[in-house]
């Protein structure tokens, strides 16, 4: 009996399901604003806001003018990225004169005094705690004075503004014209501009947002390009103009990584994920005062140091790893130097070399320690006297001395384009990965944000070092 | 080991990167065609021929065995084997050369459909592939689902009556829904009438007709028709059809009372300084992409106006609800408005 009630209501549900038709949705919509309108009418007096509005509708004719809404916006972002590269310089050198030159030998000292074994005192000083101080020291001064212009930025209204006027542009390669800010925010931290791809609330476009982050030269790679542009590139040409000629390959690198974000979502929407549901629309709010010190906080606590917190996580490790591979012995190599010798091949093969590859693998959780990790590495294969011994991360002061021991390293241009491109062009940081999952909630996206860079940097590498070789 | 050729390096790595494409690429890389050929086995062969068979004699018209195996596109043993096979499990009855679905075969005929038609339905509303793919998809994705998998999708869907090309899909029980309709074709000059129905084969043309921006739902006017070319007018917009896609176009005519309102235009074709109510959205804009439309205020009876060019172009920012919301153009050409 109450079977057959169930059955009754269920094949009435069918019925009148079918008598409703397909339009039902839209006439909830339609009857829901109609009675919001009604009660709005009644109770909301509004003031004559035409005064305001003006003034937004004429800074909207500007930014988004024909002539100068293009100029405005390179002209912002050169300047947030140049108050990031250069301020945030000062930061660092006292971070890294207190953190490193300071408290490192402080703590070497009171080890010994403590009559601590070689071994724990190399792993925990040399290794975990140089590299959290690493990574401290050249990834928080830049994140702290980028992210809070950024935020700024947003809050005043111009970023919507910006994802206006570029959305032809990342529509052409299947992307979502906010894709500008999230890839933006990368320049900053790919950590960071993972997670602002929440913005695009597009399933596919913010996946495709996700995966080509990585192409954004993030802030702990700046400083790689830049080192590296200086010493090589710019030793080609006289010295006055060696800082423009470094200056313009560092800025070819980061718009080689535009390109390859736009080729990549044009690929990845063309192919893997052309199923995904892909919906757009983009408001654009009215301009507001930015609430300064609201933003400063908000922006320090929540974008600064959560992704600090989460690179310190994953740096420790690295640094323990790093100095264990260049302490621990098969027979009379350590395992550093079989790893660099069995890798060297390839990396030959790839313009590159073993170092190179092999401070990538452990450099994994931070993009910051590569460049230390090759200087510590090139000494300990080729037994020159700098640093302080196996396994102890360093950088020094003097570009020249810096360029004297890679060259030492057998280190040629090639190497260094091709170290500047797979800089640009290899795996995300672990922080970036773990954020790529956390944001996704794939295993399968995950991995194809991972892999694929890589695998892009190992053929491009490669092209362009057989194309050197055959034309030099 | 430093001693290598480059040529070398770079012609194994060419040998290899064709070798990938050839295996991987879009639909017809080898890996592909493996993977699809090696389902395709007796069962599918089965559901085809009762498909084939179904659609003609709703057509009134009747095949025999050669016409089967000239229409389908496998092996002619495999196929006479299948048919064999259905007349001796009581699916179809050969009556010397014809060959007619029994009961039987009808029901499992109206199964297959029905799972096609839903499948077609659930790529519309729930992922993003485009729609000239969607009929080569359901014809894969039909044999795969069971009768069980096929309910269970059908009430996620919401029980729909209508597949995206206007196609009654029929109910678990076997109902199904009439369409009434007269092709564009057939029309008189004059004639006020609603799209209702837009054949998705042959490819070509169906392929042809999404190209010139015709939906479903759009309100259209006859204007001229000669032996070689149909002209209407839909939406602000004139059209120029050939006969052979407007038969593809099947358009149900309107009561003498409703009145087709000639100044009826396309969000996309607003001009600067006009003003314009909102009509409606067209169903071509479907699942997630309607509802945030809805949501946004793109409702029947909204105010709307532009607020802001783009240096670019596209996408324009419509002034809706005391709210700037950017749009793309194909997507404002999907929203239909009254000018002031």
């Amino acid at each position: 009996m109450k079977n057959n009630k169930i059955d009754h209501i269920i094949s009435l549900s069918n019925d009148l399901r079918w008598q409703m038709g397909d339009e039902f949705h839209d006439s909830l919509a339609e009857g829901i604003y109609a009675d919001a309108a009604e009660i709005v009418k009644a109770s909301v007096h509004k003031k004559d806001e035409k005064g305001a509005f003006r003034i937004d509708a004429r800074i909207d004719k500007i930014i988004t003018s024909k002539v100068w809404g293009f100029p405005l916006m390179f002209l912002i972002l050169a300047v947030v990225l140049w108050l990031t590269i250069v301020g945030a310089n000062y930061p660092s050198a006292m971070l890294s004169g207190l953190l490193l030159d300071t408290i490192h030998p402080a703590l070497k000292g009171m080890a010994s005094s403590l009559g601590m074994a070689w071994w724990l005192d190399g792993f925990l000083i040399d290794g975990v705690y140089l590299a959290v101080a690493w990574v401290i020291a050249v990834m928080l001064p830049p994140m702290a004075i980028f992210f809070p212009l950024f935020t700024l930025l947003e809050d005043f209204g111009y970023l919507p503004r910006v994802a206006f006027n570029l959305d032809h542009l990342f529509k052409l390669s299947g992307a979502h014209g906010k894709q500008a800010l999230t890839m933006s925010m990368g320049f900053g931290c790919n950590a960071a501009g993972i997670v602002a791809t929440r913005i695009i609330d597009s399933p596919r476009e913010r996946l495709i947002a996700i995966i080509t982050n990585n192409f954004s030269l993030c802030n702990g790679r700046w400083p790689t390009q830049i080192l590296i542009a200086t010493i090589f590139v710019g030793a080609l040409v006289p010295a006055s103009f060696s800082g423009m000629l470094s200056l313009a390959a560092v800025i070819g690198i980061a718009v080689l990584g535009m390109v390859f974000m736009f080729l990549v979502s044009w690929g990845l929407s063309k192919t893997v994920l052309k199923g995904e549901v892909s919906t757009f629309n983009l408001e654009l709010p009215p301009y507001r005062p930015p609430r300064f010190w609201k933003t400063i906080y908000t922006s320090i606590i929540d974008r600064t140091l959560i992704v600090l917190w989460r690179a310190i996580v994953f740096a420790a490790p690295a640094g323990a790893v790093i100095w264990l591979i260049s302490n621990i012995y098969l027979g009379d190599v350590s395992v550093a130097a079989w790893l660099i010798d069995s890798l060297d091949g390839f990396g030959f093969l790839l313009g590159l070399n073993g170092v190179i590859l092999v401070a990538y693998i452990v450099a994994i959780p931070a993009n910051e320690i590569v460049i230390p990790t090759i200087l510590m590495l090139t000494v300990l294969v080729t037994g020159l006297t700098a640093g302080s011994g196996a396994g102890v991360m360093f950088e020094l002061d003097s570009v020249t001395a810096t360029g004297d021991i890679l060259r030492a390293g057998g280190w040629t241009l090639l190497t260094a384009i091709n170290l500047m491109l797979f800089s640009l062009l290899h795996n995300p940081c672990s922080t970036t990965i773990y954020t790529i999952y956390k944001e996704t909630k794939s295993v399968k996206w995950t991995v194809v944000a991972s892999i694929l860079p890589v695998i892009m940097g190992f053929v491009v590498t490669f092209l362009v070092a057989q194309i050197w070789r055959l034309l030099a | 080991m430093n001693t290598y050729n480059p040529i070398t390096a770079l012609a194994v790595f060419f040998a290899l990167s064709i070798l990938v494409y050839l295996l991987f690429r879009p639909n017809r890389g080898w890996f592909w065609l493996i993977k699809y050929n090696s389902a395709s086995n007796d069962k599918i062969v089965v559901e085809d021929v009762l498909k084939l068979l179904y659609h003609n004699e709703n057509a009134d018209k009747h095949l025999n065995v050669n016409d089967i195996i000239r229409t389908l596109k496998y092996n002619d043993r495999l196929i006479l084997d299948c048919i064999n096979k259905m007349s001796d499990h009581e699916l179809i009855s050969i009556e010397g050369d014809a060959v007619k679905l029994k009961k039987t075969g009808i029901d499992y005929a109206l199964r297959i459909v029905r799972a096609h038609r839903l499948w077609e339905k659930f790529l519309a509303e729930k992922t993003g592939f485009k729609e000239a793919e969607w009929h080569e998809r359901a014809e894969r994705m039909e044999h795969e689902l069971s009768k069980v998998d096929t309910d269970i999708l059908a009430s996620k869907l919401g029980n729909p009556q209508f597949d995206p090309h206007g196609d009654p899909i029929p109910t678990n029980t076997g109902k199904i829904a009439t369409v009434k309709g007269i092709p564009i074709s057939k029309l008189s000059t004059g004639t006020i009438g609603r799209i209702v129905h837009i054949k998705d084969k042959p490819d070509i043309i169906y392929k042809q007709i999404l190209a010139e921006n015709i939906h479903i739902g759009s309100l259209i006017r006859i204007v001229e028709k000669t032996p070689t070319r149909i002209e209407f007018h839909s939406e602000g917009e004139a059209f120029v059809l050939a006969p052979i896609m407007a038969g593809n176009i099947t358009v149900s005519v309107l009561e003498k009372d409703v009145v087709y309102e000639e100044d009826l235009a396309r969000l996309s074709l607003l001009g600067e300084n006009e003003t314009a109510k909102i009509i409606g959205i067209s169903k071509e804009i479907r699942g997630d992409s309607r509802r945030r439309l809805l949501d946004l205020g793109f409702v029947k009876g909204a105010e709307v106006k532009i607020d802001l060019l783009n240096p670019l172009g596209d996408p324009k920012a419509f002034l809706i609800k005391g709210t700037s919301i950017a749009l793309r153009q194909n997507q404002a050409s999907k929203i239909l408005i009254k000018k002031d």
